[in-house]
């Protein structure tokens, strides 16, 4: 009963969230200048032409039109046809805009459909190495707040911290790929592409909960509760599993709810930088291209993940302490 | 007492440790205790009582440190024993403390929690029978329905059944000693003699001998049979309880007894009631309060808790009113409808005659200049980041009254007035006593020079002898200033000694309004004699707890049943009172009382 | 804290009367090694970036076939003193490349943190101070601005429009300020219940002071402390903008743009990509050491609580 007013209430939220996502994109897509048509045109095409392929497209319609278009297709499902990509796969270039039928034209769903495993799988593994390495780092730290595995959990979150993505990514492709031969890096061929980017990703998400968890578990072992454990008999291996770890679990569970989306950033150039074939790949070239069919739609995908994402950490964390309410 | 002692103590001593050496905080302590024996430790706040009662369950975490002595229990030094023949002892050990709501994992249900350190200490004991026994005690500390308690979560415990839990979980295993530091502190009256009748009742039944630590006599004279009285870290008396109160030998005691505060045996009212024949400065008239919240668990269906319902009453100038009643009877709301933070959903506000709902601009601000409030917790009342100066003069920058040096001059003259130092202006209030951040809070109030100042609590977190100075204070600002005073408060001897007339609140109603006097020797409501019944004195009792309160504690004021909110403790209870609620009814000269049973009286006088 | 504690003497931090509190926290901070440290290496880095490109007269944009891919000293076929970080492809100078791609980045991310944090803090505010409706509308639209990683945002508008400064900042700090608001929200409406906000009610003290004389001075500090941490991830940002073509635009060098070049030349001049990201790093973590130690300072003040 709790459980499912609980969901009713979320998904209603989350579909606001959703929407107002797509009203966002939407208009900055079509108020920000530059023209569309004339990438996927060509710059040699003639005015007429590009006049004529957007009227046909309703890209002069206003854009309150142009929205409830969208939102009708989106709410059957149809996320709409890629501008550039034809079905077959590879990116069309700009001269064969004669050819390039709406038939032809790949559908933004099946895109999606395509790279999206391979970017759960990566996010999957690098959520996976952040929180091993963050426990093993962290959970010392913050048992011993001031001595020196906490100044080791400052020193490491603040090192991350510092070593942008991309730049980590190339120093690591060219040591651990390119010199000592132990990973593969760029491309797709299997599992093992997966593992040197999850690293990079895990890097960068390391930090915060390394910190997080130092300042959670800290806090928690000041707890009244804690202290009297000790009083009433428990042990302290007991105090801290049974029940320091599983107070300090909620803020680390709500940070992940946050910080995912700023993983799906971090994607993003990863997947730019090992050309790993998933939805960050596809974002920068559909952005490079100006696909807005296909911006719009990955930016509903990610939205949506992000909102389906917090609701199961909310979920886990009433679950968790049952005194959280929302 | 007979026999061998259970426990020995000598000679110990622990110190805090700081960066120039090791500052005492008890020394030298020394005492006995015999199986079965209550003994109550006293002192004031600041005097070691906790850091002690912690020692003797080897409680001591570093920055404090046990600098000598031992608290010798079978034979055994605790305090050198090893963590795990420690931990075995703790089933023979146990501590309850002062913060019934932080003394458990708030995300684990209370039971599961219990069964937890019983087998934590005793292994050998199968989890269903633990479970039985859980249940089985959490039934003996009358917590209702215990199967269902079982499971729920500490978040879910009001504050007096949760230290009932915490009993059992101290009591669960058996143990020959109990250390209890100040278990009735975060307690009301009313369901802290509850608990203290059944730690008394238990340690009969389980053999179990008491430490009882308190900063209140009273209480402790109610439960044990030897006192130790602690002063400044050092014992500096021991008697059996009744000889104590009544031949106190050390200066300190004969203090500390004459320091608290007389209810039946003195006429103790400090100012003479004004004359009446003035207009009321505030009528509160008929106003009630409601909350909306939304029902756990649910989408959109919202429940109402009536905090403040129908109420009426009348302060007049140069009046000391007394509003009583413990926590969730609704004081705080009405405080709030009181000082404009709120509206009423019904019913008026009056200040001066005027409506203080429907005041704005110049008008609302010349009644905030008029009507001030000094809140109760004085360690959120004041900013933290804020020069104690500062935070004085906001009031006077805000309503434009002075600039410059004679902004300074006034505020320095306020905080003479109150007896703050001049040279605190400057300082952040971190440093403050309780004591101190209270007499910020005064001044704050009276550098507008209000004619109305509501005290919110304003006591009730300093000791008594803080309280004796602030309450002399009070007096003199009222003879200077002619001030009217409205003090919200749950310590009934605090408004038998400052209020003339007092009203009583249970469950969001006003249920007794009387003179000072009548109140305390004639009260016409149940709840009221409850109350009397449950205060902390050393004096004969007027009225029994045994006869004045049944078990249990208020209804939710969130759906209440039809009838009169005191029936479910009430002990006079009959048929109509589960039916019908009764009103405010005169029961000579001003005094009113919302029962059936003075409205019978009177019938039947008239008959 | 709990109610036993009461009689536990509270170490007293050692204060210097009338010290504000800002100075306080700046005396503890300057007081720890990481933050010695961090403010060494930062103002060396700051320094160099002002001063070196003009004083030594080597124009960071200057092609010279002569010098092609000079490795630092030391450390390859080709090298001469007057380039310590090498050049790259067209014989650009490094070391006044990274200097002046530093410039850029400190700039933007200076400016963007400062237009964040008036954008977030106001609205944090308002959203936790009033609550109701307009705490609703407020934080659904942070809720939807985090739901969509930043980056894909600013790469968005940034790649279909023309990436300008201006417009760098705009962006980055258009789609980073929720969490902000919501840092100040959650201050604001614990502190909004305290008892002194109450007191200032009933003095008659306006909601706009009550805002501005007592909440801001709480509020402000711990989020201006974040604020030195994300001056550090918004540099970032604008280096990965660089990296991918989204940022400043060459000729102009920034430290996302001299690695994407220095990308293609990783086999035989590793220097190009990587001597310029350890400029960053090096920078990145003089500040987040600074910034973190400012934060434990203040936790020291304030017992943890913000």
């Amino acid at each position: 009963m709790f459980v499912l007013s609980f969901l009713v209430r979320r998904l209603a939220q989350g579909a606001l969230i959703v929407f107002l996502v797509t009203l966002l994109i939407f208009t900055l897509l079509r108020v920000v200048p530059g023209d569309p048509v004339r990438l996927m045109a060509g710059g040699m095409a003639p005015e007429a032409l590009i006049e004529q392929i957007a009227k046909d497209m309703g890209l002069r319609d206003p854009i309150l039109v142009q929205f409830g278009r969208y939102m009708g297709g989106v709410v059957r499902g149809d996320l709409g046809q890629s501008f550039v990509r034809p079905a077959s796969g590879a990116s069309t270039g700009g001269s064969s805009f004669g050819d390039s039928t709406r038939g032809e034209r790949a559908e933004v769903l099946t895109l999606i459909g395509e790279t999206l495993p391979m970017t759960l799988q990566l996010g999957g593994l690098a959520i996976l190495f952040a929180l091993v390495f963050s426990f093993l780092v962290g959970i010392p730290g913050g048992l011993a707040p001031g001595r020196w595995p906490d100044r080791v959990a400052f020193y490491i979150s603040s090192i991350f911290i510092s070593l942008p993505n991309f730049w980590l990514g190339i120093v690591l492709a060219m040591l651990l790929s390119v010199q000592l031969g132990w990973l593969p890096a760029i491309g797709y061929g299997g599992f093992a592409y997966t593992i040197l980017p999850a690293i990079v990703l895990a890097v960068e998400l390391a930090p915060v909960l390394i910190r997080t968890l130092t300042g959670s578990v800290a806090g928690v072992m000041m707890e009244p509760f804690i202290a009297v454990g000790n009083v009433r008999g428990l042990s302290r291996s007991r105090i801290i599993v049974a029940h320091a770890l599983r107070n300090a679990s909620v803020p680390l569970l709500n940070l992940i709810g946050i910080q995912i989306s700023g993983l799906l950033g971090g994607v993003l150039v990863v997947e730019f930088i090992f050309d790993y074939p998933g939805l960050g790949l596809l974002t920068i070239t559909a952005v490079l291209q100006r696909d807005f069919p296909l911006i719009q739609g990955i930016a509903i995908v990610t939205s949506a993940i992000f909102v389906f994402i917090n609701i199961a950490v909310d979920l886990i964390a009433t679950m968790i302490d049952p005194r959280l309410e929302y | 007492m007979t026999g061998t002692p259970l426990l020995k103590v000598r000679d110990l001593s622990v110190g805090l440790e700081t960066g120039g050496g090791i500052r005492p905080i008890i020394s030298g302590i020394g005492f006995d205790l015999a199986p079965r024996e209550i003994l109550g430790i006293i002192g004031a706040s600041g005097a070691g009582k906790t850091v002690l009662s912690r020692a003797l369950v080897n409680w001591i975490d570093p920055p404090l440190k046990v600098t000598s002595g031992s608290v010798i229990y079978k034979s055994q030094n605790i305090l050198d024993l090893p963590a795990q023949k420690l931990r075995t002892l703790r089933r023979e050990i146990a501590y309850v403390g002062a913060n019934p709501a932080g003394a458990l994992d708030p995300t684990l249900p209370v039971g599961q929690q219990i069964v937890e350190k019983l087998r934590a200490i005793a292994p050998e004991v199968p989890h269903d029978e633990a479970r039985k026994r859980v249940i089985d005690l959490l039934g003996a500390v009358r917590i209702p329905s215990p199967q269902m308690r079982y499971h729920e979560y500490p978040s879910q415990f009001s504050g007096g059944m949760m230290q009932r839990a915490l009993i059992v979980d101290a009591l669960v295993s058996n143990p020959a000693f109990l250390v209890a530091d100040n278990v009735t502190q975060p307690l009301d009256v009313t369901v802290a003699a509850q608990v203290l009748r059944l730690m008394r009742e238990l340690t009969t039944r389980f053999d179990t001998a008491i430490v009882f630590i308190s900063s209140s006599l009273p209480l402790v004279s109610d439960a044990a049979d030897q006192i130790l009285v602690l002063a400044e870290g050092r014992v500096v008396e021991r008697q059996v309880t009744k000889a104590l109160v009544a031949t106190p030998q050390h200066p300190y005691t004969r203090e500390l007894i004459s320091q608290i505060p007389k209810i039946w045996t003195s006429e103790a009212v400090a100012i003479d009631p004004p004359a009446q024949s003035r207009e009321p400065i505030i009528s509160i008239l008929d106003a009630t309060r409601s909350y909306r919240v939304r029902k756990r668990g649910t989408f959109a269906s919202y429940s109402t808790v009536r905090a403040v319902r129908n109420v009426t009453f009348d302060v007049f100038p140069g009046e000391n009113f007394g509003i009583v009643g413990e926590s969730g009877c609704g004081k705080s709301t009405l405080m709030r409808l009181l000082s404009r933070l709120e509206r009423p959903d019904s019913g008026h506000v009056l200040c001066d005659g005027q409506d203080i709902a429907r005041l704005s601009g110049k008008g609302l601000l010349k009644f905030r200049r008029d009507f001030q409030l000094v809140l109760q917790d004085p360690f959120n009342s004041l900013p933290p980041r804020t020069a104690i100066g500062a935070i004085i003069e906001e009031p006077l920058k805000t309503h434009g009254i002075a600039r410059g040096e004679q902004l300074r001059d006034r505020v320095l003259s306020v905080m003479h007035e109150v007896g703050l130092p001049g040279a605190l202006y400057d300082e952040l209030p971190l440093g403050l006593s309780a004591g101190q951040r209270q007499r910020v809070n005064v001044a704050r109030a009276m550098v507008l020079e209000p004619k109305v100042l509501i005290m919110d609590e304003t006591l009730s977190s300093l000791d008594q002898t803080e309280q004796f100075k602030l309450l002399k204070l009070f007096e003199q600002l009222q003879v200077q200033h002619g001030l009217t005073y409205v003090y919200i408060s749950h310590d009934l001897a605090m408004v038998r000694r400052v209020c003339n007339r007092v009203a009583v609140m249970y469950l969001g109603e006003v249920v007794e309004i009387a003179d000072n006097s009548r109140l305390f020797f004639d009260p016409g409501h149940p709840y009221t004699k409850a109350l009397l019944s449950a205060v902390p004195t050393l004096e004969e009792r007027r009225y029994k707890p045994e006869d004045c309160l049944l078990e249990g504690e208020p209804p939710s004021p969130i759906d209440l049943p039809p009838g009169c909110s005191f029936t479910s403790r009430c002990p006079n209870a009959f048929g109509r009172c589960h039916q019908q609620s009764p009103v405010l009814t005169a029961r000579g000269g001003k005094d009113l009382a919302a029962c059936f049973l003075v409205e019978n009286t009177l019938t039947h006088a008239a008959a | 804290m709990s109610v036993t504690e009461t009689d536990i003497p509270v170490i007293p931090v050692p204060t210097q009367r009338g010290a504000s509190v800002a100075r306080r926290i700046w005396r503890i901070a300057l007081a720890s090694n990481e933050f010695r440290v961090g403010a060494i290496i930062f103002t060396v880095l700051v320094l160099a970036a002002l001063l070196y490109p003009e004083l030594s007269g080597i124009d960071p944009t200057k092609m010279s076939v002569a010098t092609r891919l000079h490795a630092p000293p030391f450390m390859g076929d080709k090298w001469s003193w007057t380039a310590p970080l090498g050049t790259d492809q067209i014989g650009r100078d490094m070391l006044v490349r990274s200097l002046v791609g530093l410039r850029y980045s400190l700039f933007i991310g200076l400016s963007t943190v400062v237009l964040m944090l008036i954008i977030g803090c106001s609205l944090g505010t308002v959203a936790g101070y009033y609550g109701g409706r307009v705490d609703m509308v407020i934080m659904r639209l942070t809720d939807a601005q985090l739901s969509i990683p930043m980056i894909i945002l600013a790469i968005t508008v940034l790649g279909v429009s023309r990436p300008t400064i201006p417009a760098i900042i705009l962006v980055l700090g258009l789609s980073s300020w929720p969490v902000y608001a919501r840092v100040t929200r959650s201050v604001v409406m614990t502190e909004r219940k305290r008892e002194y906000v109450r007191a200032a009610e009933i003095y008659g003290a306006s909601d706009f002071r009550i805002m501005v004389r007592l909440l801001a001075p709480l509020v402000l500090p711990p989020i201006i402390f974040v604020s030195a941490l994300d001056v550090a991830r918004m540099m970032i940002f604008e280096s990965i903008l660089g990296f991918i073509g989204l940022g400043v635009q060459p000729p102009t060098p920034t430290f996302g743009n001299i690695i994407a070049d220095g990308r293609k030349y990783l086999l035989n001049a590793w220097w190009i990509a990587t001597m310029p990201g350890v400029f960053l790093c090096l920078c990145l973590t003089s500040i987040n050491l600074m910034g973190a130690s400012l934060e434990r300072a203040r936790n020291r003040i304030y017992g943890g609580k913000s």
